[in-house]
């Protein structure tokens, strides 16, 4: 498709247009443009596959995959959704932030390399799962089994966080303001130091979530008794 | 895949819209079950259900069988994407083991011969070898036995192993219930028209007034009704 002049902004209507379609205009409109796409009405793979900054709104609840595979090592879109997401927002992300206003659904930020995905309400089950140096913070609560398997990056639980947090985690970190109902397989608790609170603190200016006591959050990591084959389990196997 | 729909109508003023109501929640989910396309319609307490099943995706069965033109105060529908058992209209969900009572059914059984096998020797007798209708043989035998909805619900959660969204209607009840994972997706929406349920978000956007409706996802494991 030929390139677009800049139009701010540019209002893309997804019950006229197919979500193919959408994210090929999206594709084709110049760095810095300003795209409202509203009706969404929980379509799913909105804003899918965009690299370049753009400034994103959707307008209303979307589904499945938000801002997928965007941005890269260098940046990318910012996207805003006003309302909630289904499953996936966010997953395998590379640069960018994506800010929920609602809720997001299971497996937030799935596979994320980079970027951050902000949610301002709660997050399902396995946010964060196998997170791959993306961000993702959450306002309120996140479901069970977040952070499983996580390899890096940072994941923040503004809220509570549910059953088995953390499973079979590698180097990815994981800060939680509320409780932890349990911590999975070789995920521990561990010491917050200095390092620590200044993350909390540049996540919680970035985010906005000012209810997070930065000083007051619990960290954990992995144990990593995972991570190696040990002589004295040989007959296990 | 698969996609599951329903509707419980509160105001008697929507059930003149219960099919043009259903029509798109079900096309909506199309993509989830292109094989074939299922729905119960509750037309009135008293009579019996209306059960359309067939081969073929939403739009074309609804389209055959004029849905959008029924009337009624609840109705569940199924989209299909077969994984274990054969697309013909019998393997169709709902699958309606005693009159009233109809089930569909997102996910898979992994232990369902061992549950079928164990009411075949009840004297249970099965139309088809989908794993969903044992699920809902197996809800029939426990209302059958005295259960209530509930209790047979939580007997479910105990006997059967795998993934499942599951959505169960009787003449006075609307339940659903997910996998202790929440492999699979549900979604509610609630107002004081109705209450509505389906796999995905989409499916609900066009109901009147769900801009104000209570929407939520049903916690994994936990059990939901709602009675007329």
């Amino acid at each position: 498709m030929e390139s677009l002049t800049a139009v701010h902004p540019v209002t893309l209507d997804c019950e006229a247009l197919s979500v193919r379609e959408i994210n090929r205009v999206l594709r084709a409109l110049p760095d810095g443009s300003e795209v409202r796409l509203v009706a969404p009405r929980g379509r799913h793979n909105l804003a899918v596959g965009i690299e370049h900054p753009l400034s994103i709104t959707i307008d209303g609840n979307a589904g499945y995959f938000i801002g997928g595979l965007g941005g890269s090592r260098t940046g990318g879109p910012s996207i805003t959704v006003d309302g909630f997401v289904g499953w996936s927002v966010g997953e395998n992300l590379m640069g960018g932030t994506i800010r929920i206003r609602g809720s997001a659904s299971q497996s937030a930020g799935a596979s994320a390399c980079g970027g951050t995905i902000v949610v301002e309400g709660d997050a399902s089950l396995r946010a964060g799962i196998s997170l791959k140096g993306g961000t993702v913070a959450v306002a309120g609560d996140a479901g069970a089994m977040s952070g499983f398997m996580a390899q890096a990056g940072t994941i923040l639980i503004g809220g509570n966080a549910g059953a088995g947090l953390g499973d079979s985690l590698y180097e990815a970190v994981i800060y939680v303001a509320g409780r932890i109902d349990s911590l999975g397989a070789d995920a521990r608790v561990e010491e917050l130091t200095e390092d620590d609170v200044d993350a909390v603190k540049s996540l919680v200016a970035q985010t906005g979530f000012d209810h997070i006591a930065p000083g007051d959050v619990t960290r954990v990591g992995s144990a990593r008794q995972l991570y190696h084959f040990r002589s004295e389990h040989h007959g296990a196997y | 895949m698969c996609g599951i729909v329903g509707i419980l109508i509160k105001d008697p003023d929507l059930e003149a819209e219960l099919g043009a109501l259903l029509v798109p929640m079900l096309e909506a989910l199309a993509e989830r079950g292109p094989d074939s396309t299922g729905l119960a319609i509750y037309r009135q307490e008293g009579q019996p259900v209306e059960i359309v099943k067939d081969v073929g995706s939403a739009p074309d069965v609804c389209r055959r069988y004029d849905i959008a033109s029924r009337t009624g105060y609840q109705g569940i529908g199924h989209t299909r994407m077969a994984t274990e058992s054969a697309v013909t209209a019998r393997h169709c969900h709902p699958f309606s083991p005693a009159p009233e009572l109809c089930v569909v059914h997102n996910g898979s059984f992994s232990n369902h011969a061992t549950v079928r096998r164990r009411l075949e020797a009840d004297g249970v007798v099965f139309d088809t070898d989908n794993d969903s209708e044992v699920a809902a043989r197996f809800i029939g035998f426990r209302l059958a036995a005295g259960d209530d909805l509930e209790e047979a619900m939580r007997w479910v959660q105990k006997e059967f192993d795998g993934f499942f969204t599951l959505l169960v209607t009787t003449a006075t009840q609307f339940a659903v219930v997910r996998d202790p994972f929440a492999c699979k997706p549900a979604t509610v929406a609630e107002t004081d028209r109705y209450v509505a349920v389906a796999s995905e978000y989409r499916a609900l956007a066009g109901l009147p007034g769900v801009d104000g409706a209570a929407v939520f996802e049903p916690a994994p494991g936990e059990l939901y009704t709602w009675s007329r």
